[in-house]
């Protein structure tokens, strides 16, 4: 019973990073784009995350207060990152997944570089502390697995009723999806594609940045070069798993991280088993279950990976 | 306008990713038929508190102790493919031995040393002889692994130890090995949850091992590599509890997460240096593998001074005790016994 508690309690947190960083991504896919690039607005994010507290806090304690400016700041970066990525894509109309991988290398080299000129080494920062929800936290087996995280988790997890809402009830994302499904169409009826798309590449941005500060702030408490360590390229393919759909993308980051988090338990509980495959179990399970999804199921944006020009005709 | 950006944000690129990668000249001394030009080629930085900083330490030392004789330069963040680039620059440059500290870089390094016979190679960890002009090293870390052990075993008081390791081979393996047989030197009762991130980087994995081990009930853990620092930071996460951590790198005592550290011990790759140097003197250009370990001072250990009420006594005696036998002989250790489905 404990160690499904312990796996439970672990897997939600772990889920947190890439839950933040696939919700950003399917609205950036929902719009038509998608952006290989999350990898390097994570490394931006998980650097700028922790160099507020850790300039501002260094030697001493840290206030809170520094570490929401650094939540922010890696969301605003983020953003500003996600128009950039808009620039070459929607304007210039550059191959998405070219400049997509330009973005992953820029974003991991800039973070390097700034990170050894500021900061130099590897640095720790107290970081975002748990915060047991009062009373919710007590009880018995739900409480430590639903109420006992950090701030963040509570908060990514709000942003999945959020992202449904955004996204199915509300005129803008009624225009995000029409634009990354018939952005002709869409157009005809007085839709700016080019502006959704890149309202939605600022979104996917900003929401990249905060899982890349979500894990310099809240897991690691800590940055060094390779922190993301393809974790922006598991929140594309979660997606892809999670059929664009904020709930189904959820389960498929909760169904990652619960097998990191299984494959973790089994590694400690010595069981008689190759540790290189319980390490690989997570990323087989998904590729497993991609494809075993049936392709009428994939209601993807048709539009995806598709620029738009407005002056060309059909 | 469209061309002309698209060129700027390439040129951006270029420059970034060619300056992401960084490297330095340390002490340049003038170049006569005395000194000994060594380059080091690293796959992390000179200060990530773990493989690569105790490289550079070491020869930085070595430069220390033989004043005049070495002319250093490194490389660092160098993947397999920039890491021949950089090896092939430093042959132009006339560099005497070239490290390439990593067993990655082994095939690459035996190409090289076959191009340029005349420069001196060297990889590790390796314990296979290489040709005429490369030295291999191999920790044996296994003495190290056993002195943790032992701390950690009489440490504990849940008797549940975490041991977060990256992968299962080299000197990491023959450390985690070790750890084990310490422990179970002082309680054979005491259960050691092994687990691998699979990689020497990754320290949210290892911080999530950590984790995940802390929750099973473990009270001491360990961990090498410098994805051990996200298991420490894990450790650190609990000031208020009984919880603590023993490292394989000595400069984690110092950092902000050393009031955790009760000891640690490091490679000292000064004394690996200052071998290679001599050898290089004698004639000696390659074909030898150079075992480290406490008995030719290949390794170091020392106790948190800050912990002293954790380790004063009984700890430090035991302590002593199989560091004395390790420094009167080597290989008293048979990590090789160490079967983790037994555990």
């Amino acid at each position: 019973m404990n160690t499904a508690v312990n796996i439970l309690s672990l897997g939600i947190p772990f889920s947190v990073a890439l839950l933040i960083a696939s919700l950003g991504e399917m609205f950036n896919q929902r719009s038509g784009v998608f952006n290989l690039g999350c990898e390097g607005i994570m490394a931006m994010g998980a650097f700028l995350g922790m160099l507020v507290p850790y300039s501002v806090g260094h030697g001493g304690p840290t206030s809170e207060i520094f570490n929401v400016l650094g939540l922010l700041l890696a969301m605003g970066v983020g953003a500003l990152f996600g128009l950039l990525f808009a620039l070459v894509v929607v304007t210039f109309r550059a191959p998405q997944g070219i400049a997509g991988i330009g973005l992953q290398m820029f974003g991991v080299g800039v973070a390097g570089t700034l990170f050894r000129h500021f900061i130099g080494g590897t640095q720790s920062v107290p970081g975002i502390s748990k915060f047991p929800i009062p009373l919710l936290s007590k009880i018995p087996v739900l409480g430590p697995i639903f109420f006992s995280h950090n701030v963040l988790v509570y908060i990514a997890f709000l942003f999945v009723p959020l992202s449904w809402y955004i996204l199915f009830r509300t005129p803008w994302g009624l225009r995000v999806r029409a634009a990354g499904t018939n952005p002709r169409a869409a157009d005809s009826i007085g839709i700016n594609v080019t502006r959704v798309r890149y309202q939605a590449l600022a979104v996917g941005g900003a929401l990249a940045g905060l899982a890349g500060a979500y894990l310099s702030l809240c897991q690691a408490k800590m940055f060094s070069d390779g922190i993301i360590a393809g974790r922006g390229f598991i929140a594309v393919a979660l997606v892809y798993f999670g059929h664009w759909h904020p709930v189904k993308i959820m389960g498929g980051a909760l169904l990652f991280s619960l097998a990191q988090s299984l494959q973790l338990a089994i590694q400690g509980q010595g069981i008689a088993f190759p540790y290189e495959f319980a390490v690989m179990l997570p990323y087989v399970l998904v590729i497993v279950v991609l494809a075993f999804s049936r392709e009428s199921q994939l209601l993807g944006p048709t539009a995806l990976g598709q620029p738009f020009n407005r002056e060309k005709r059909i | 306008m469209k061309k002309t950006v698209t060129i700027m944000l390439c040129l951006v690129l270029a420059c970034t990713t060619l300056f992401a990668a960084g490297s330095g000249e340390k002490a340049a001394v003038k170049k006569d038929s005395n000194v000994v030009k060594i380059a080091l080629i690293i796959e992390n930085t000179i200060d990530d508190k773990g493989w690569c900083q105790s490289m550079h330490d070491g020869i930085t030392e070595a430069m220390k102790q033989l004043p005049g004789r070495i002319e250093y330069s490194y490389t660092e963040k160098m993947n397999l493919v920039d890491a021949g680039t950089a090896a092939r620059q430093y042959v132009a440059q006339g560099y005497d031995i070239i490290i390439a500290h990593g067993a990655q870089y082994k095939n690459l390094t035996l190409e090289m040393a076959e191009e340029y016979p005349d420069v001196t190679f060297a990889f590790g960890t390796s314990s296979e002889k290489g040709p005429a002009n490369v030295f291999t090293y191999m920790p044996e870390s296994e003495e190290t692994g056993y002195l943790s052990g032992l701390i950690a075993g009489m440490t504990t008081k849940s008797k549940i130890l975490g041991l977060v390791g990256p992968v299962d081979a080299g000197d990491a393996a023959r450390y985690n090995r070790g750890f084990v047989l310490g422990a179970r030197a002082i309680d054979p009762s005491i259960r050691v949850m092994v687990a691998h991130s699979g990689s020497f980087s990754d320290f949210v994995k290892a911080g999530e091992i950590a984790q995940s081990q802390i929750k099973s009930g473990a009270d001491v853990l360990t961990g090498s590599s410098q994805q051990a620092l996200g298991a420490l930071r894990a450790v650190a996460d609990h000031p208020n509890a009984d919880i603590w951590w023993v490292g394989q790198e000595t400069a984690q005592i110092s950092i902000p997460e050393g009031y955790k550290v009760i000891g640690a011990s490091a490679y000292n790759y000064a004394a690996v240096i200052i071998g290679l140097v001599e050898k290089l003197d004698s004639g000696v250009k390659g074909g030898e593998v150079i075992p480290m370990n406490f008995h030719n001072g290949g390794f170091l250990f020392e106790f948190n001074p800050n912990l002293k009420d954790k380790w004063e006594g009984a700890i430090e005696a035991k302590v002593n005790e199989a560091l004395a036998s390790f420094r009167a002989k080597s290989g008293t250790i048979d990590y090789m016994s160490v079967d983790y489905s037994k555990l």
